[in-house]
């Protein structure tokens, strides 16, 4: 755990298109804070984002990983991100008994129109992941 | 039911379903080892052998590829049906062509392979023997916090020869593309593979699939604890989905569903 200053948490976001992506937006026209810890990368669906492709990302140096998608039941491709509803929580639960602590992994929904909520996630899961600290996997 | 006795009612077994099948798949003793074989009705079955445990869903699924309309038995354990479950549920082999012949472990086995069920449901020859319900691993693992995990996960992974028998012996792994050698998720040119990289990407495919047979871990070179992890995702299934892998054919695996229950390929 580092307990430096200056640490800043790597964290990358990927943020569905539909909903999140433009929820973001949202949050920046409006002028709404929130840290600049996170790296967005859109994607289609939070349904595209396989496990596979959080291990690597954590693999390449982040210390948290965000998924955030549509709400269920407002999916573009109608059930894609409940896939990504059953299949995080058990990454997470992997992450756990791999010896990486699961917050640093976190699933949660944002609409376009919730720019506030969306915020307010971030800041949450960027201190708690400044609490965690810099990921060591070497 | 001593060894003997159970080979004497298997070979019975197999020489009844040979007058309706036109193959029963079984070990066969073989220059002082034991290889997969396909008998034929009219084969002497003097050599049929069940020792020592081999997995036979993977052998019946190339076999019913090869010859679809065949009707063939198997002579399985507990862990050899449960894998044929996993495949029949994902399209990989259709049980209609296949007769079970299902034969129990002994307590001994149980205890070694740490089985919860050493025994099928299609229990032929052999008594059930008592499964074995806690894992001990699974237990040690369990009290132990993060930084111990990852300090335990890290030394046991460094020791990885990426020799890939984990994969290759599994019986329910079957995907003609494999995530393990696609350089985007396990980067090839390095030993031992990073953590996280090629055991977590592993696991997660294991998550609703894997039936604990423990043949993985078997055959792992460096005696890496494999199924410790697989274990704790399996009793996780089960508390969230009550989904038990290996179960029934008629149990979905969770993560290919959606919230409603529904799965579209």
């Amino acid at each position: 755990m580092s307990h430096d200053n200056d640490y800043e948490p790597r964290i990358v976001g990927f943020l569905c298109n539909w909903c999140s992506y433009a929820g973001a937006d949202g949050a920046g026209t409006a002028r709404i804070k929130y840290p600049p810890n996170m790296r967005v990368v859109r994607v289609m669906c939070s349904g595209r984002v396989s496990p596979e492709l959080v291990l690597r990302t954590f693999r390449e140096g982040a210390d948290g990983v965000i998924v955030l998608g549509c709400h269920i039941g407002d999916c573009h491709y109608a059930e894609g991100n409940h896939r990504t509803a059953r299949r995080m929580p058990m990454l997470r639960n992997l992450l756990g008994y791999a010896g990486i602590h699961p917050d640093r992994l976190r699933l949660d929904w944002a609409s376009a129109a919730e720019g506030p909520i969306l915020a307010q996630i971030v800041t949450e899961f960027t201190e708690r992941v400044r609490q965690l600290g810099k990921l060591e996997t070497k | 039911m001593d060894e003997g006795t159970l080979l004497t009612e298997l070979r019975m077994a197999v020489s009844d379903t040979l007058t309706r099948a036109d193959g029963v798949l079984a070990l066969r003793a073989d220059h002082g080892g034991a290889v997969p074989h396909l008998f034929k009705p009219g084969n002497d079955l003097s050599d049929l052998i069940t020792e020592p445990r081999y997995p036979m869903a993977m052998i019946l699924d190339t076999l019913g590829d090869a010859w679809p309309e065949a009707r063939l038995g198997v002579a399985a354990r507990g862990c050899d049906e449960r894998a044929l479950i996993e495949l029949a549920k994902r399209n990989q082999v259709n049980l209609d062509q296949v007769e079970i012949i299902g034969f129990a472990c002994s307590a001994e086995q149980a205890t070694e392979c740490r089985c919860a069920k050493p025994y099928p449901d299609s229990l032929v020859v052999g008594e059930a023997a008592e499964g074995v319900t806690e894992d001990p691993r699974l237990a040690e693992l369990d009290v132990m916090s993060v930084e111990e995990r990852f300090a335990f996960w890290s030394a046991q992974y460094e020791k990885c020869l990426k020799c890939y028998g984990c994969r290759n012996f599994c019986p329910v792994c079957y995907c003609p593309i494999c995530a393990l050698e696609s350089e985007l998720w396990v980067e090839t040119g390095l030993l031992a593979p990073p953590f996280p990289s090629y055991h977590l990407v592993k696991a997660m495919h294991m998550v609703g699939r894997c039936i604990a047979c423990r043949e993985c871990e078997n055959t792992c070179p460096a005696d890496i604890p494999l199924t410790t992890v697989y274990a704790a995702l399996h009793r996780d299934t089960a508390e969230l989905f009550g989904y038990v892998a290996g179960r029934s054919v008629d149990e979905r695996p969770p993560l290919l569903l959606s919230l409603s229950g529904t799965m579209e390929d």
